[in-house]
């Protein structure tokens, strides 16, 4: 399955920031160009770090992730594919495959579902 | 609430932080470390099998051990590499030109585990087979012919 809305982010709205207020979103800053023109380096973004409770990942996602081989990494990627057993392929948005890297990772590194745009950096 | 967010953006920036960055040093991949690695691996397999099984003296286990040891550190670090390789290097658009290529480092994967495990040569050199299978691949989506070598 894929989400609908999957190429687009939407800017914190008031729910958003009542949720954020209420602790059920949390403020996560990227830093790096990867997910450009989407999103670039300290750009905020809310992030639903429940979101994966009771609902499986779609493709489209773009979700905050432990990074599988770098101890203490945390990544934001966009699900580009799942697989059977519980492995989830991220991608970053960017055009330029240089500055795009791809990661499997397993479903269980996944920290949560960003949701909307907090605020941009510039 | 544009511009409140933007103030609480300013005047308190988010403690947790997600990287966007490429996660290797932009491009530098090569299945070589691999293979290196595999070549330690089915080396150590030989000298493990070249000891004589009846000989308990210190020094032949010493040796065995440190054969078993390097055997497993070797093993392991050709299944990190191949996995590096293969999630962070290839991307779906590679598929379409290799269609086996998950089953290839699957396959890798597994007698990387395998060669751990057992003592045997041919699992070794069958790992070694598969790692210049990649090999080729590798160059291939790069637009490069290199000539596939062992040390060994």
């Amino acid at each position: 399955m894929r989400r609908n809305d999957s190429e687009k982010l939407q800017e914190s709205n008031c729910r958003e920031v009542f949720l954020w207020l209420c602790r059920r979103r949390r403020r996560c800053r990227v830093m790096g160009p990867s997910m450009r023109p989407l999103l670039s380096t300290d750009d905020e973004v809310l992030v639903d770090m429940m979101a994966y409770r009771h609902q499986l990942p779609l493709v489209g996602d773009i979700v905050i992730a432990r990074h599988p081989t770098q101890l203490g990494q945390q990544i934001i990627k966009r699900i580009k594919g799942l697989n059977g057993d519980g492995q989830l392929y991220l991608q970053g948005d960017n055009p330029d495959p240089a500055q795009n890297s791809s990661v499997m990772v397993p479903e269980s590194l996944v920290l949560g579902r960003v949701t909307s745009r907090f605020a941009e950096s510039k | 609430m544009k511009t409140l967010t933007r103030t609480i953006h300013k005047l308190f920036p988010a403690r947790m932080t997600a990287s966007a960055h490429c996660d290797g040093p932009c491009g530098v991949y090569d299945p070589a470390s691999a293979r290196i690695a595999a070549e330690a691996v089915l080396s150590m397999t030989r000298k493990i099998l070249d000891l004589d099984p009846g000989d308990t003296s210190h020094a032949t286990v010493n040796s065995l051990s440190r054969y078993i040891a390097i055997k497993e550190e070797q093993a392991q670090l050709a299944k990190t590499d191949l996995l590096i390789l293969w999630t962070d290097y290839f991307k779906p658009q590679h598929l379409e030109k290799y269609p086996d290529l998950h089953d290839t480092f699957w396959q890798a994967a597994k007698l990387c585990s395998a060669v751990k495990v057992e003592v045997s040569i041919e699992k070794a050199e069958e790992l070694l087979v598969v790692i210049r299978k990649i090999h080729n691949i590798f160059w291939d989506t790069k637009g490069r012919e290199v000539a596939y070598y062992t040390a060994g």
